[in-house]
Formats: C-alpha cells, sequence, structure tokens
C-alpha cells in the first residue's frame, strides 16, 4: 500500500513537473534535470549548478546535450544568508503543523478522557506555541526569499531557470497561505483563547479548523517542493 | 524499371510515424528505460493513431498493412525507443499465425476485437531448453476428450504479462501443435517482469503451464503443423525486425551527427576530425545497405514470393549494423557515451537483441547456406 502511495504521488509530481518544466534533459555533468525551454536563443544555457555551458538540440526527439565551456568564475553568495535562512522556516513549520494537528486531536478526545484534563489545560499554552513557531516560520521565509532573488540577481545572473521560477512561485504561495493560517490562529475562530481547543459544538470553529488544517497542509506541500527544488540547485540530482 | 521512391501513401505514413515517434516514444524513452514500467499510456495512443496491429486484414476491422509499410513505421518508431516500440508491435507477432493458419471463427474470436480496443496478445514459443533450436520445445498437449491438456515452462515471452492471449507451440503426441490460449485460462502462471540488459520498457516473462485446458477449437491448423506455422510467421516478421534495428542505427547517426556538428576540440568542431568523419559516412552507409535488404525483403513478400533467404539476410546484417552504429556512436561522444545521461549506452543495450531474437544471426546465415546448397549458380 506504501509502494501504491508513492507511485501515486510521483505521478502527480510528474505530470505537475512535465506541465512547469515542459521537455527536460539532464546535465551530463552533475545530472540536474534542465527544462529545454530555458536555453537561450543559440541553444545555450549554463547548469545551475556545475556551471558547464550546454550546447541544447534535440534530434528525432532525443534531447542531445553538448558541453562546450565551464563557467569558472562564478560569484558566491555573501555570508550564503539563503542557504542559512532556508532551513529555518523549513525546520519549524513542521512542528507548528504538529501543533495544530495535536490541538485538533486534544479537542476531539477531551469529552472522552475527563481524567486528563490537567493536561488539556495546557492547551493555549501549546496553541500560542503553535502561533509563534508558524510566525517565526512564514516571517523567516520572508527573508528566504529576499536572500535568494539577491542569490538569482548575482550568482545564476538573473538567467531564466524554471527551477527559480518554480521556487518564486511557490514561495508567494507559502507566504499567503503562511499569513492566512496566522491570522486563523490568532484571531481565536479555530482554538478559542480560554481553552485552547476546537469548539466542537459551534459549526463556525469546525469550519475554520478545517479551513486552517487545509491550508496548513497545503503549505507544507508548498514547503517541501521548495525545499527538493532547492536541494537539486545544490545538489543536482 | 526499379523504383527507389516511396508512393505518396507510404510517404505519409511515415511522417505520421516520425511526428509520433518525435511527441510520443523520443521523450519517454529515458523515463521508460529508468523505471522497465509497461508503456501502456503510449500503446493507448499507438492504439489511438493506429500503429497497432497492422497485419490484421480489413474484414476482420484492421489496416493491412504491407510488410514494406510496417517497416517503414517500425524504423521511424524504433529510432525513438525500440523497448517502447517492441511493445507497440509484438502482437504482430502472435497474430500472424493466425492469420495465416487460423479459421475465420479463430480470426472474428481472437484478431477483430484487438482492432476494437486496446489489447494485447504475445507469441509464446521460446522454453529454457529451446532457443533458436525450437524443435527442442518440450511444452506437452495431451489430448483428453475434445480439449487439450498444456503442461510446460515457455520463457522470455515478450508481452507476456499483458497479453490476453498466447500463440503457443506445444508437443502433441510428438508432434509439434500450435494452440491459441486464452490468458485467463486456469493454470497458466506469470512470473515477473525480467530484467534484461536492454529493452527494458518491454514486457518480458516466464509463462508456466499447469493443466491448462484449451478447447480444439482453438487448436491452430492441424495436430503436427505447428512448426511450420511458427516458422512461417518469421518470413514476415523479420523484415519488421530488420527495420527496428535501421531504427536503432538511425538514431545512433543522428545522435552521433548532431553531437559531432557541435562538439569542439583541438579548436575545431568534432566533425572536422576525420577519424570521426569516416565514422558518420560509415554508419550512414551501412544504414543505406541495412535499408535496402530489409525493403527488399519486405517486398518480395508482399509479392508473394518466397523471401526466407532475404528476411534473414536483413536481419542479420540490420542487426550487426545497429551493434556497430550504437557503439560507433558512443565513441563519437567520447566519455559522454559512456555516461547514462546520454542516449548512446541505452543504443547498445538496446541493440543486443536484434542480433539473438526471433532467431540469432547465425540462425540467419544457417538459412541462407540452406538456400545456397539448394542453388547451382547465384546471380
Amino acid at each position: 500500500m506504501f509502494a501504491d502511495v508513492r507511485r501515486m504521488v510521483a505521478k502527480i509530481a510528474g505530470r505537475f513537473k512535465s506541465r512547469f518544466y515542459g521537455r527536460t534533459f539532464r546535465c551530463p555533468v552533475c545530472h540536474l534535470e534542465l527544462a529545454i525551454v530555458d536555453a537561450d536563443g543559440n541553444r545555450l544555457l549554463v547548469c545551475p549548478v556545475c556551471g558547464v555551458v550546454i550546447d541544447i538540440d534535440e534530434v528525432y526527439g532525443h534531447a542531445v546535450p553538448v558541453v562546450l565551456e565551464v563557467e569558472l568564475n562564478r560569484p558566491q553568495p555573501k555570508a550564503r544568508i539563503h542557504p542559512l535562512a532556508t532551513h529555518i522556516p523549513i525546520g519549524l513549520y513542521p512542528f507548528a503543523v504538529l501543533g495544530t494537528g495535536l490541538l485538533i486531536l486534544a479537542s476531539i478526545i477531551q469529552p472522552l478522557l475527563p481524567g486528563l484534563g490537567s493536561w488539556f489545560a495546557r492547551a493555549p499554552l501549546v496553541a500560542d506555541a503553535t502561533l509563534v513557531l508558524l510566525a517565526l516560520s512564514v516571517g523567516l521565509s520572508i527573508l528566504t526569499f529576499v536572500s535568494g532573488l539577491r542569490d538569482w540577481s548575482r550568482r545564476y545572473r538573473r538567467r531564466s531557470y524554471r527551477q527559480i521560477r518554480l521556487k518564486i512561485v511557490f514561495s508567494v504561495i507559502f507566504l499567503v497561505l503562511g499569513a492566512l493560517a496566522i491570522a486563523l490562529h490568532a484571531s481565536g475562530a479555530v482554538f478559542s483563547p480560554t481553552t485552547g481547543l476546537v469548539d466542537l459544538g459551534s459549526p463556525l470553529s469546525l469550519a475554520m479548523a478545517a479551513l486552517e488544517v487545509t491550508i496548513l497542509a497545503a503549505g507544507f506541500v508548498v514547503i517541501a517542493t521548495l525545499g527538493h527544488v532547492g536541494g537539486t540547485l545544490v545538489f543536482g540530482k | 524499371m526499379m523504383e527507389f521512391n516511396l508512393s505518396a501513401e507510404q510517404q505519409e505514413l511515415v511522417e505520421k510515424a516520425r511526428a509520433f515517434t518525435k511527441e510520443w516514444i523520443s521523450p519517454k524513452a529515458v523515463e521508460y528505460d529508468r523505471t522497465g514500467e509497461f508503456p501502456l499510456e503510449i500503446c493507448r495512443e499507438a492504439f489511438k493513431q493506429g500503429f497497432m496491429n497492422p497485419h490484421v486484414p480489413v474484414e476482420y476491422g484492421g489496416a493491412a498493412h504491407a510488410v514494406l509499410d510496417h517497416c517503414l513505421v517500425m524504423e521511424e518508431l524504433c529510432t525513438g525507443c525500440s523497448g517502447i516500440a517492441t511493445a507497440i508491435d509484438a502482437n504482430g507477432l502472435s497474430q500472424y499465425p493466425v492469420i495465416l493458419a487460423g479459421t475465420d471463427d479463430q480470426k472474428r474470436r481472437f484478431l477483430a476485437p484487438m482492432t476494437e480496443e486496446l489489447m494485447f496478445s504475445a507469441y509464446a514459443v521460446t522454453e529454457p531448453e529451446a532457443g533458436s533450436d525450437v524443435s527442442r520445445v518440450k511444452t506437452t498437449a495431451t489430448k483428453v476428450g475434445n480439449d487439450y491438456v498444456l503442461n510446460g515452462v515457455k520463457w522470455w515471452i515478450t508481452n507476456g504479462s499483458v497479453a490476453s492471449w498466447y500463440f503457443v507451440l506445444a508437443r502433441c503426441d510428438d508432434k509439434q501443435t500450435a494452440f491459441i490460449v486464452p490468458a485467463d485460462s486456469p493454470g497458466i502462471v506469470r512470473g515477473p517482469k525480467e530484467i534484461n540488459l536492454g529493452q527494458h520498457a518491454s514486457n518480458t516473462v516466464r509463462l508456466t503451464f499447469e493443466d491448462v485446458k484449451v478447447a480444439a477449437a482453438n487448436r491452430l491448423g492441424e495436430e503436427g503443423g505447428g512448426f511450420q506455422i511458427a516458422m512461417k510467421t518469421f518470413d514476415h516478421t523479420r523484415p519488421g525486425v530488420a527495420s527496428g534495428a535501421n531504427g536503432i542505427s538511425k538514431a545512433a547517426l543522428n545522435i552521433a551527427l548532431s553531437y559531432a556538428k557541435r562538439r569542439r576540440t583541438f579548436d575545431k568542431k568534432l566533425i572536422s576530425n576525420q577519424g570521426i568523419s569516416f565514422k558518420l559516412a560509415e554508419m550512414v552507409t551501412r544504414l543505406d545497405a541495412a535499408r535496402y535488404l530489409t525493403y527488399k525483403a519486405a517486398w518480395l513478400f508482399d509479392r508473394g514470393e518466397d523471401n526466407a533467404r532475404e528476411a534473414a539476410e536483413a536481419k542479420w546484417f540490420a542487426a550487426d549494423v545497429a551493434m556497430q552504429s550504437a557503439i560507433e556512436c558512443a565513441q563519437v561522444l567520447g566519455g559522454y557515451g559512456f555516461t547514462t545521461e546520454m542516449p548512446a549506452e541505452k543504443l547498445i543495450r538496446d541493440a543486443k537483441i536484434y542480433q539473438i531474437y526471433e532467431g540469432a544471426t547465425e540462425i540467419q546465415k544457417m538459412i541462407i547456406v540452406g538456400k545456397l546448397m539448394r542453388m547451382k549458380e547465384v546471380y
């Protein structure tokens, strides 16, 4: 069953990639998957990872990359802000999701386990901690975003790469989703400020909780994709 | 007068196959080679565009392409990926015995449905102890009342996992007899996909027959006529196999040429080095020679003439040319020819099987010599 889920996820990811990247080929040196459409008018493309200058052509539908040069003097990102900063949102976000999940679980099981009242009394603290984690994750992703744009401008000379385009689009989506999740969480419409739990008797609270979970899940997919694509720009494949 | 041009219809067919190859096969060749997945999605599209079951007669819903037309299409498809092309075309090998020796009822039951929806069939003759020497087949068919009961093991059966029925050769009272066996018959066990050197997209499996009941209505031809049917099939299919090999040669040539025209060494284009340019000249010449042999074998068959010798010549020569072209392609690409990120190494792996399946190169030479021995003079 796990293999089936993996296959399904791979299929969805493959379809998305083929829509976003179009026809691709692998850099013969670092194995990074590159989009043919990123080549310039002379069919040339500089690999963002290893810096080889590739002349890419299609022959009978086969991509035939030819390495012509190597771009040796590439500006290094100063202080490496982007690679360092990128790990903070990625590291904090899963804990914010976990906190929200625990609060929802606690809201469901609280009526069934009255003996654990002292534990449930700490729910407002967990709700606040979750909000802080979420705010830090989304807030620091602004730094990641800005430093990433700077690196693109310096190191990659603003060249067109599908990976970077995808990272920019997904970063904006993550910021929007994150802001929505923070607003929902902070408004008290999902988790009651007094109990820290979802009011299961209120249809509005239930709907808001469902919305927050959906937003967080979507954000999770987005940030995981950002991390994966970012990783390929460091390691190739 | 001798005519080398393709007719307008043939030219149109080639262009259609080329467009299909460029859009559907080549871009996905690497992916299917790496995963070993069966290219069902591509087969579905091939079926839609009419590239599957080209041999089926018109009265049973087919297009009834001439063998030469089929060769032209196969060359194009195999230029994209011979593994995927094999998955698309393997039906032909099992369909032809039915076309050749089947009754009208058998053709209606087994051929006609294949032109209505996407279905597969497989040619199950090879056994672990009987490859090139088909006479060694040991699978038994015992007559029980009106039925036959089959027992035995078939090996390297292309499209074996996905087939709806099999063409099976078995021994009935020590006489080789052919059967059409529905794949859902109780007692058929399909083995796992074999991991072969090349053509990873092609599905090759072991089939075990354990007391498999086959109705007498599914026997092809007479008892003892199976060997002839199985062998006669090859006169029809070998030009197609040779075309597949030509497709590999064409892919190798195109890739090597494109690379040599763009890569620079010693301050000039790679193609400006005589050692490399001569390789390309040899590749294109060998490809042309292999093509002409292939087209001649197909043309003879389409005229209703005996083509056994020409089909054997085309098959062994084209297979050797494909192997040589793939190796030369890798040589032109240098170190890049040895990496899995470039298409050359896949061509080498894919080409090898052409020297082996549907009669190894040595068998083809035996056929040619057999024909020569009956001739006083060769003209």
